[in-house]
């Protein structure tokens, strides 16, 4: 027992000295480790995976995933926020990382983390939600959801992710728009929401193409509308708001970031390494599969895209306000 | 019938190629190890290897993941009949019993039937999963918010039957299990409570840190207080056999626990944990010998270990039927199928039948590589007992940070079974049962989000309840159920606590 106690204090401190030594030589001169804020699974699992796998072979250098959840990824975001800024820790979050500072201030919570803290690498994916019913519902379109809505105010209802989260937010971004009430049954995911309405507990959600695509098919869901700036190549026959007339615009991201203060060489290589990554055919190829198609930006124009995205976000959370006030 | 028998055997053809024999079997030795782990559930354990399944074919991501997954449920039962340490959640109920067994040299029957009854259920499961997977699906969806509330409620009026001690005792342990569940951020207004501005606290208390603080670091501090340390076990081959009276004790759990758990299993939430509680009240309430049970009754293991093991199968219903994960452990699942091309959903089975039936196939053989597994090794694990304690406790102390740490990568999870610990520690000292404490946590959150998402699907009319039959039902069971429980309180009679003594001093 004692030996073997020995041995491994012995190699751990061997482990140690060797990585202070590679530290001195390019980046990255050992394993990067991917927080994924959201258990195994979720969106920024199944993007979160793939991307390490990609990095893997441009840094040849282990990049492994280490879950982190908690808090709607609160704990995650909070956690890379305060990491040790040396490139070796980077996030993989998702949309919600703009709203939780929001609703920190809206309930004069000390906040996990503000968004200052983080620099974006790149944007990985983007995928808008999209508007599906309960095939019992008497609608096809969003101007009969608007006239259902009016004739029998207050009774329709959605399920979300849970409140602020990544499904409720499109859902009041709508409600808003069309100057509409319904009655919001949250739940503890996207996963948890689509099966509300499934079993027609509730009318509709806002649900990611992944999540709803083979529900469409069977015929158990119905789609009125989508979300995107323009429509989804696998639901050409959905519309978007645009076109109906809205100006609303929503979509669920994947991106990668650093902590603020992590040095320029070590960002530019973080940055090239994702670049090479995401053109990889494997890497395309699983996206395509789990129907979350790439959607790249490299970082000075991811940080504008995050930057019109978490003022969207930023003013529905003052319009929703505190829930129940 | 010809037609479910034929495709039956199109899937053991699948089931018996060597490779995927091989992963199944190999996952079934993983779920067996990560389950003995305190703390290290099948979600890490499945979690951990999901990155290996992407170089596989589908057929045997699946079989190897699900090997894993009701290969936990088999191991869980080890640590806690042994140690008194949940190796997982839905094992907290088989600590009553399986560790006073443990404690009167009966170690070897426990884990026998807690094997052998994993066995049963795990095959009743396929069994039920196979023949009635589309129908019993759509009528897991009729479960919504109002049918969970109440599905919990009976939940919690089992409670007032379920500890060995006073009932006044009981329902002040249930309240504080309740209590810390209401840690955490409103999952209806998104206010955080109780959480002193720590972020990981955000989510609550998780019940693995808590089950593994309160049974398992008290069990340890208990023993380290005694003045002679316990006398270290030996036991003979003799005592490993379960006898004829164990076994036709067993039967009746074994088949009811299999039967619930099943049921409970296939309902969309965390339920597992849930059926294994639920079994454990209604074999108390079923014994003629109720004060048996917290004093290594054999039924308390044979009833939970059965129910847990066929609601891990149930849960694979509403997974294979329409792609609807019941809990986080299918949905990763799910993932892992996803991943290769494979949409989950009502036309997975028609799509992609050597998928289905090759899975299915897969576990029956599964169930019974871990019996061969675990039977033999039933030995091996009572000798662990014969490992003196100065060097046994030490090392369980340091697998249970490991385990309760690596299912989060939380250090706030091992803050908090450390706590745990001591307050388990300070309340045994005191004659408090610890078990409601474990389902006041699991439940108390349930409850409170069903019943608050009912209200906002019903706009605050409580109506809601009464309108819907399968949700009726569950709640006039649950108050005969209450009604029971309260007779003794009303008309004073004697309750069979007072008939047994057990009202006052316990332990």
């Amino acid at each position: 027992m004692k030996s073997i106690v020995k041995h491994s204090v012995f190699a751990l401190m061997a482990a140690a000295a060797a990585f202070a030594a590679q530290a001195q030589e390019t980046f990255p001169s050992r394993a990067i480790s991917m927080v994924v804020p959201f258990p195994p699974g979720g969106v920024a699992d199944v993007t979160g995976r793939p991307t390490a796998i990609a990095l893997e072979k441009v840094f040849k250098q282990p990049v492994t995933v280490s879950n982190r959840p908690g808090a709607g990824g609160a704990v995650g975001n909070a956690a890379v926020a305060n990491a040790r800024p040396d490139g070796y820790t980077v996030l993989m979050a998702l949309s919600s990382i703009s709203v939780i500072p929001e609703a920190d201030k809206l309930f004069n919570r000390k906040p996990a983390y503000t968004l200052d803290q983080l620099a974006p690498i790149a944007l990985i994916s983007a995928d808008p939600v999209i508007l599906v019913v309960h095939p019992s519902l008497p609608v096809k379109t969003v101007k009969d959801i608007i006239a259902l809505s009016r004739k029998q105010p207050g009774e329709l209802s959605y399920s979300s992710s849970g409140v602020y989260g990544a499904l409720h937010m499109p859902m009041e971004m709508f409600l808003h728009a069309a100057q509409l009430k319904m009655r919001h049954v949250p739940t503890t995911g996207g996963g948890p929401a689509i099966t509300q309405l499934l079993g027609g507990h509730v009318t509709m959600t806002a649900g990611g193409p992944a999540a709803i695509t083979s529900h469409v098919n069977a015929g158990k869901l119905r789609t009125i509308v989508s979300w995107g700036g323009e429509r989804h190549p696998n639901y050409k026959d959905v519309p978007t708001f645009k076109e109906q007339g809205y100006d609303i615009e929503y979509y669920i991201w994947a991106g990668m970031f650093v902590p603020v203060a992590t040095p320029e060489p070590v960002v530019k290589a973080l940055r090239d390494g994702v670049r090479k990554a995401v053109s990889d055919a494997e890497f395309k190829d699983q996206m395509a599969k789990v129907n979350s198609p790439v959607k790249y930006l490299d970082a000075p124009e991811f940080a504008k895209y995050w930057d019109a995205d978490a003022r969207r976000l930023a003013a529905v959370v003052k319009v929703v306000g505190k829930v129940g006030q | 019938m010809i037609e479910t028998f034929n495709s039956l055997m199109m899937g053991f053809s699948v089931a018996f190629q060597p490779q995927v024999l091989m992963y199944a079997f190999f996952g079934c030795i993983i779920g067996t190890l990560v389950g003995m782990m305190p703390g290290l559930g099948p979600l890490a354990g499945i979690s951990l290897l999901l990155p290996a399944t992407f170089g596989l074919n589908p057929i045997i991501a699946i079989v190897l993941l699900a090997g894993v997954y009701y290969g936990a449920m088999y191991g869980g039962s080890t640590t806690s009949i042994l140690m008194r340490i949940p190796g997982e959640a839905a094992s907290v109920m088989t600590c009553v019993d399986g560790y006073a067994m443990t404690q009167q040299g009966r170690a070897g029957p426990a884990l026998a039937i807690a094997a052998i009854g994993s066995f049963v259920a795990g095959t009743l499961g396929v069994i039920g999963l196979m023949l009635m997977a589309p129908t019993l699906a759509s009528f897991a969806l009729r479960f919504g918010p109002p049918e969970y509330t109440a599905l919990l409620l009976m939940g919690l009026f089992v409670l007032a039957y379920m500890s060995g001690g006073s009932m006044l005792k009981t329902l002040a342990m249930a309240v504080l299990g309740l209590l810390l569940g209401m840690i955490g951020i409103d999952v209806m207004s998104g206010y955080t409570r109780f959480s002193f501005d720590i972020v990981e606290l955000g989510d609550g208390v998780g019940i693995v840190p808590v089950a593994v603080g309160l049974f398992g670091i008290s069990e340890i501090l208990l023993t380290a207080g005694q003045a002679d340390p316990p006398k270290v076990q030996q036991p003979t081959l003799r005592q490993l056999v379960p006898t004829k009276a164990d076994l036709k004790l067993s039967v009746g759990p074994i088949m009811r626990g299999s039967v619930l758990g099943f049921l409970i299993g296939i309902i969309p939430g965390s339920a597992h944990i849930i059926s294994s509680f639920v079994s454990y009240g209604i074999e108390r309430r079923l014994s003629k010998h109720p004060e048996r049970f917290g004093n290594g009754a054999i039924e308390g293991v044979a009833g939970p270990e059965s129910a847990n093991n066929a609601a891990a199968t149930g849960a694979f219903v509403p997974m294979l039927a329409l792609g609807i994960p019941t809990g986080p452990v299918t949905a990763v699942m799910l993932a892992a199928i996803m991943v290769h091309g494979i949409l989950p959903g009502p036309m997975l089975i028609q799509q992609q039948p050597d998928l289905f039936w090759g899975f299915v196939a897969s576990m029956y053989v599964g169930n019974v590589v871990l019996l061969v597994l675990n039977l033999p090794m039933v030995g091996l694990f009572v000798n662990l007992l014969r490992i003196p304690y100065a060097y046994l406790y030490p090392c369980i102390l340091a697998f249970c940070i490991l385990g309760c740490y690596s299912v989060s990568n939380s250090t706030m999870d091992v803050w908090i079974m450390l706590v745990m610990g001591g307050v388990g520690y300070i309340l045994r000292k005191f004659g408090f049962d610890l078990a409601p404490v474990a389902l006041g946590l699991v439940l108390g959150p349930m409850l409170e989000l069903s019943l608050r998402q009912s209200l906002a699907m019903s706009g605050g009319d409580y109506m809601i309840f009464l309108q819907r039959p399968i949700a009726v039902t569950m709640l006039v069971l649950g108050l005969v159920l209450l009604g029971l429980a309260l007779k003794p309180l009303i008309f004073k009679s004697k309750d069979w606590r007072s008939s047994v003594g057990l009202d006052e001093n316990i332990d």
